[in-house]
């Protein structure tokens, strides 16, 4: 079948007939693996998860055959197997991911299974989140155009996925950035057993983006090899030719259901299931072959001989192949960070002149910028003529450093994180920050991207690791209500794969900043924005201070109470024990922790050895807040040292009032610790 | 209903399904059936006709084409099989024949459509099944002023 506008490279009777050989036997290679796969798991040998590419062959090898490892990046989803075996993965990288083997290339057994990748060639290992990726082809190809890099990016899915609100931003952003990618929608039908009816109301899901500037639409068969590799040779050379993305939607046909989980027969009648299976890609190649005379029956039987000896063996060494060690199990949650040699403690003795936490992140960031060359910062409202920021946090960058490298973002916090993942998988050395949402408060549409982000680097086992800094807004006591108060670390810190940080001084600020754009991996780098202009919080900062993660800072020594606190409660806690020990010959520790995630568990269980008593303090929740994790943490490992009861001081559980009246009857203060540590002190 | 229609003694039918070149070259007028799958594609037995159809000649024979859409199920492509036939045809010398008016439907939009016609006798079996015999009786009539 022909489709407008698309030449027609590729044609049963013009095609040379070893390539057609090679397709055939592409094409066999990933029937032949579709089909076994049920078997491993009916033997309970593993592949418990087998989403089947039958009838999506025709689109699914023209993507493999379209990638080059060489130029470009490949996204398949979990239905791409012939995609992968079409882009050059070996029957044995095949088994060794269906069930879940050490040697497997994705990432050792750690991914689920029918997730192919093979992220050396740049064949990305992806989410199940279904369609997530779209975000991270957008990133990737906003890196292959800032660095001027001949390529595309392909981005596979299932046209049931475009009704997640990721994808419509990807395509977006991608539209509007001229981005090199092309948007493969295998269309099937069905998300699941959702007939695609139930998910938009265009039949074709990619003209729901006709209106899109700088996107061209291409539709096709994905049942048939020579449209689908018209389609895609055309895709990539106008991607190439324009720098701007194209959607391709292939119309396949899903033979089986959706996953071994599925049971089709129960929402598709005799009737669909003997047409779709009529419809097979892979039989009608094998057809068309033969109709026009390009190969006889017994040169297809060789074809199909050889393949299956080739499975036969390399189902043996997928038996044979070792199964990932247990304890490896902590091998590559998250990425060594910088060390740092003139700094170990992350203290100083500088006595200059005070800088306040605002100058303290804007010029630790403008030396960053300065001294690397492959760093970027993106986010809402941060660079538009002379303003940096909500807050200016960001003032000038824009100004030194270039719209190329110092850019706003659209209010989309998912595709701010999302690309921000995919840039960095251009290039190990590229550094983002992203400023993850206007305030952290708006940070929530983003955690999709932060929740998948966060495990790249152990599901492809230390193969690919997202090296971004999320700087975020936080905390409240400035009346903004519920929505410009929220401190959400009691969120973040649950989650493997990141590090959590939350500095109280501008120094430690700047130290900590440093340290995060130096590193591998990922930081959440918060802000109590309540603290960006304050007196209280400015320090001297020595113009190269760094901050190693998992280091607290003992604000002040003691020997009757330990306080641990972080961010705005830090200064509280400063100002409470100093009017508690004007009054009372008693000394207060307090030990500012700075970062959460690594946290210093040795700095607080020293303390408690020290006074006995306890009191943690945090703006945020005290119901499921962080200083739950440190009051656990200190029952499990230095009960015996305790002489009264953990207490905790924060916020209560509720949301955060915008009258101030309110806002001073929810978060901690002075007062609220002043009592407390009264208190424990006399328990 | 068609073939009676324009008289069984006029008429050869031929399996599309096995149909060849040969077969299609030996007559003058031919009246080509091409339902609409899917999305808006040829069914596999045209498909996989059409490498074959694009070498051929078909300089001085008239063709009339038909087939089934659906309006409400596929509204954004009723009956694109028979416009992507009557393209291939007509783009190897055929005379295409047989165009009927696109009063009386309700769609979106229509490879088959030629103006305000679509380039043959589009039905509709799921939707106005009760229209297919005037439709059918209707254009074979059409047909055999329109056939040499």
């Amino acid at each position: 079948m022909k489709n407008t506008g698309v030449r027609q490279k590729y044609h049963i009777r013009t095609t040379e007939k070893e390539t057609l050989a090679s397709f055939y036997r592409l094409l066999i290679r990933g029937r032949s693996w579709d089909d076994r796969a049920p078997n491993y798991l009916k033997q309970a040998i593993g592949w418990s998860y087998h989403a089947p590419a039958a009838g999506h062959e025709g689109i699914q090898l023209a993507i493999g055959q379209t990638f080059n490892k060489e130029t470009d990046h490949l996204f398949p989803y979990y239905r791409d197997l012939v995609t992968c075996v079409s882009a050059g993965l070996t029957s044995e990288e095949i088994v060794y991911n269906g069930i879940s083997k050490d040697p497997d290339v994705a990432g050792g057994g750690r991914h689920m299974s029918n997730h192919f990748a093979k992220p050396e060639w740049n064949i990305h290992n992806v989410s199940s989140s279904t369609g997530n990726h779209a975000l991270h082809a957008a990133g990737v190809a906003r890196a292959m155009k800032k660095y001027k890099h001949k390529g595309v990016v392909i981005c596979s899915q299932g046209e049931s996925s475009v009704s997640e609100g990721y994808v419509y931003e990807a395509i977006n952003g991608a539209s509007n950035e001229k981005l090199p990618v092309i948007f493969v929608i295998q269309d099937n039908g069905y998300g699941i057993s959702v007939p695609k009816k139930d998910q938009t109301a265009n039949r074709k899901v990619a003209n729901n983006f006709t209106g899109f500037k700088n996107l061209r639409i291409i539709h096709c068969n994905g049942k048939d090899v020579f449209d689908s590799m018209n389609a895609m040779t055309e895709a990539k050379e106008w991607v190439l030719e324009n720098s701007c993305p194209v959607i391709v939607q292939a119309n396949c046909v899903r033979i089986h259901s959706h996953s071994n989980s599925d049971r089709h027969e129960l929402y598709r009648d005799d009737y669909e299931l003997n047409y779709v299976t009529e419809y097979d890609p892979v039989a009608k190649y094998r057809r068309l072959l033969l109709r026009y005379s390009r190969f006889t029956e017994e040169e297809l039987v060789k074809i199909e001989e050889e393949i299956k000896a080739e499975v036969k063996a390399a189902h043996k060494k997928g038996l044979a192949a070792p199964d990932p060690n247990p304890d490896s199990i902590y091998d590559f949650v998250i990425a060594e960070p910088y060390q740092s040699e003139k700094y170990p403690e992350g203290i100083h003795d500088n006595d200059g002149p005070r800088k306040k936490m605002i100058e303290a992140i804007n010029e630790t960031m403008k030396a960053e910028f300065r001294i690397n060359p492959d760093t970027y910062i993106w986010g809402q409202d941060i660079a538009y003529k002379e303003k940096g920021g909500i807050f200016n946090v960001t003032k000038g960058m824009q100004k030194e450093f270039g719209i190329e490298r110092v850019f706003n973002a659209p209010i989309a916090e998912d595709y701010i994180l999302g690309t921000a993942n995919g840039m960095s998988r251009f290039d190990p050395k590229i550094r983002i920050v992203a400023e993850g949402a206007e305030f952290a408060d708006y940070f929530w549409p983003a955690m999709e991207q932060f929740v998948e982000t966060s495990h790249e680097y152990w599901r492809s086992k230390g193969q690919f690791s997202p090296n971004i800094t999320i700087r975020l807004a936080s905390g409240g006591y400035i009346g903004g209500g519920l929505y410009h108060s929220q401190t959400i670390e009691g969120s973040l810190t649950t989650f493997p794969g990141v590090r959590v940080v939350y500095p109280s001084f501008a120094d430690d600020a700047a130290g900590l900043l440093r340290t995060a754009l130096r590193s591998e991996g990922i930081t959440v780098f918060l802000e109590p924005k309540a603290l960006y202009n304050a007196p209280i919080a400015a320090t001297p900062v020595p113009d190269d201070f760094e901050v190693p993660f998992g280091k607290a800072r003992i604000r002040k020594e003691g020997k009757d109470l330990s306080i641990f606190t972080y961010g705005n409660t830090t200064h509280m806690c400063i100002e409470a024990v100093e009017q508690y020990e004007k009054e009372k010959e008693y000394s207060i520790e307090i030990i500012d922790l700075r970062s959460l995630l690594p946290l210093d568990k040795d700095a607080i269980i020293d303390s408690v050895r020290k006074t006995g008593k306890v009191l943690i303090v945090h703006e945020d929740k005290v119901f499921s807040g962080f200083g739950a994790e440190i009051a656990a943490t200190i029952a499990d490992e230095a009960f015996e040292f305790l002489d009264g009861p953990l207490r905790r001081v924060g916020a209560t559980f509720t949301p955060v009032g915008f009258n101030r009246i309110l806002e001073k009857a929810i978060l901690p203060n002075t007062g609220k610790i002043l009592e407390a540590i009264k208190q424990l002190i006399e328990y | 209903m068609l073939v009676v229609a324009l008289g069984e003694e006029n008429t050869e039918k031929v399996n599309a399904e096995t149909v060849t070149g040969d077969q299609i070259l030996s007559f003058d007028n031919l009246i080509f059936g091409v339902p609409t799958w899917f999305d808006g594609e040829l069914p596999n037995y045209w498909d996989e006709f059409v490498p074959e159809l694009e070498d051929m000649t078909l300089k001085g024979k008239r063709i009339a084409v038909f087939g089934n859409g659906d309006q409400k199920n596929y509204p954004e492509n009723f009956a694109d099989g028979i416009g992507i036939m009557a393209d291939l045809l007509e783009n190897r010398g055929a005379r295409i024949v047989g165009f009927t008016s696109a009063k009386g439907y309700d769609f979106e939009s229509s490879k088959a459509l030629r103006g305000d016609e679509f380039a043959g006798l589009a039905l509709d079996f799921e939707n106005q099944p009760r229209q297919n015999k005037e439709r059918i009786g209707k254009w074979a009539e059409q047909l055999k002023k329109e056939f040499v």
